[in-house]
């Protein structure tokens, strides 16, 4: 086997909750080389759970105890978790590509096991996305070259993105969602407008041109919102959604070909043995989509 | 590869007649460098429709005419006229799928 950048998994999960482990565990059964994204405590969620209890075979389970059972399970396959933060998931025809800050891994099938962590966008945020609202502001920066920007933060990054817009735009103001960003930031280019008020509503007209406080507004050209997770919509570009769900059929297809999606992200209820379930839905019908090309392909 | 067109005059006259997709993009953009080839896959699948690119750092005129706030951002014209745009990476079935609509 090849190990490093250069191979093309046959499936890659991202996520490693109950549907993603479940996913693992059903395609390393089936012999597919795959790719688990996630971190070693496996699921915060799960973690944190004091008891569950319908969770069939272990009656009374507290979340750490199952998060071991699934370490254990994990290990007995040898099953590795590579502990990497997935920025974006390109669909290029044929494969998956898949970026980690500079990294990419490639796959040809994909299956998303997120989980949901629904931070309500804005008023306004969807409607003028690409039209004046960006998620990206390193990459949309020279755009706004002398214009009037606002970074709405939601994490200490974000206060990165202000620095870097602020050598560009004319105006830069920062409005810290964050706790610690309520009191100014050293590292902040003394450049910066620091905002601590909640913002309720970007507004405008063709494109975005103001941020609405309580009790008054600001004058922008672009607006950038940076968050930790990014929506479905945003880690897989042209995926379709259901508000904060990614869609999926019976056989937990979702609208673009050879990706797939299992748990709490494709919707509710939220719970620990469905998204197994799922889990293992999907990695059967993504290795029968392998078994396909490989036939085509011959 | 699409052809990129380097002038406002080459941009214009490329639009004026038929349904053409134009990418805006930039070499400094990562989701723009994966959806080349893309772009390139759906433009060979397509003889209806024209495809080519204009880089915003040598065109922000034309960029900035067109509302462009985000690279990369796909407009579809139809005889010289914006009829719909598409936002960031898109995979190639559903940009064959928005084309279409208009041809």
């Amino acid at each position: 086997m090849i190990v490093g950048e250069n191979m093309r998994y046959d499936i890659a999960i991202i996520g490693s909750g109950p549907a993603g482990l479940s996913a693992a565990i059903n395609a390393k059964i089936r012999n597919k080389n795959i790719i688990l994204f996630g971190n070693d405590n496996l699921s915060n969620k799960i973690v944190k759970a004091p008891s569950i209890d319908n969770y069939l075979g272990f009656s009374e389970i507290s979340g750490e105890e199952l998060k071991d059972k699934f370490k254990k399970h994990l290990e007995d396959m040898e099953i590795s978790i590579t502990n990497k933060k997935i920025n974006n998931v390109y669909s290029m025809g044929d494969y998956f590509a898949i970026m980690s800050g500079d990294e990419m891994f490639e796959s040809t099938t994909l299956i998303i096991a997120t989980g949901v962590e629904y931070l309500k966008p804005l008023k306004g945020e969807e409607e003028y996305l690409g039209k004046g609202v960006g998620y990206c502001a390193t990459c949309d920066a020279p755009l706004y070259r002398g214009k009037k920007v606002a970074i709405i933060g939601y994490n200490e990054e974000s206060e990165e993105e202000a620095n870097f817009l602020s050598e560009i735009a004319s105006k830069t103001y920062f409005i810290p969602m964050y706790k610690k960003g309520l009191t100014r930031s050293e590292h902040l280019d003394e450049k910066i407008e620091v905002i601590s008020d909640r913002p309720i509503e970007i507004k405008g007209e063709n494109l975005a041109n103001k941020v609405l406080f309580r009790d008054s507004e600001i004058d922008i050209d672009g607006v950038f919102v940076i968050k930790d997770s990014a929506s479905a919509k945003a880690l897989v570009p042209g995926i379709e959604t259901d508000g904060p769900h990614i869609v999926v059929d019976l056989n937990m297809q979702t609208s673009i070909k050879g990706c797939f999606a299992a748990g709490d992200c494709v919707g509710k209820p939220y719970s620990y043995i469905k998204s197994a379930g799922q889990g293992q839905i999907a990695a059967i019908n993504a290795v029968s989509y392998l078994d396909k090309l490989r036939l085509q392909n011959r | 590869m699409s052809k990129i067109l380097a002038t406002s005059k080459e941009f214009n006259d490329y639009i004026e007649n038929g349904v053409s997709v134009i990418d805006f993009f930039a070499t400094w953009c990562g989701p723009c460098k994966m959806l080349a080839p893309v772009f390139d896959e759906a433009s060979s699948e397509m003889s209806e429709a024209k495809f080519a690119k204009v880089d915003i750092d040598q065109n922000l005129e034309i960029a900035t005419e067109f509302n462009v706030t985000t690279v990369p951002t796909m407009i579809i014209f139809k005889d010289g006229k914006k009829v719909d745009s598409m936002v960031g990476f898109m995979p190639k079935e559903k940009i064959i799928e928005k084309v279409k609509q208009y041809l």
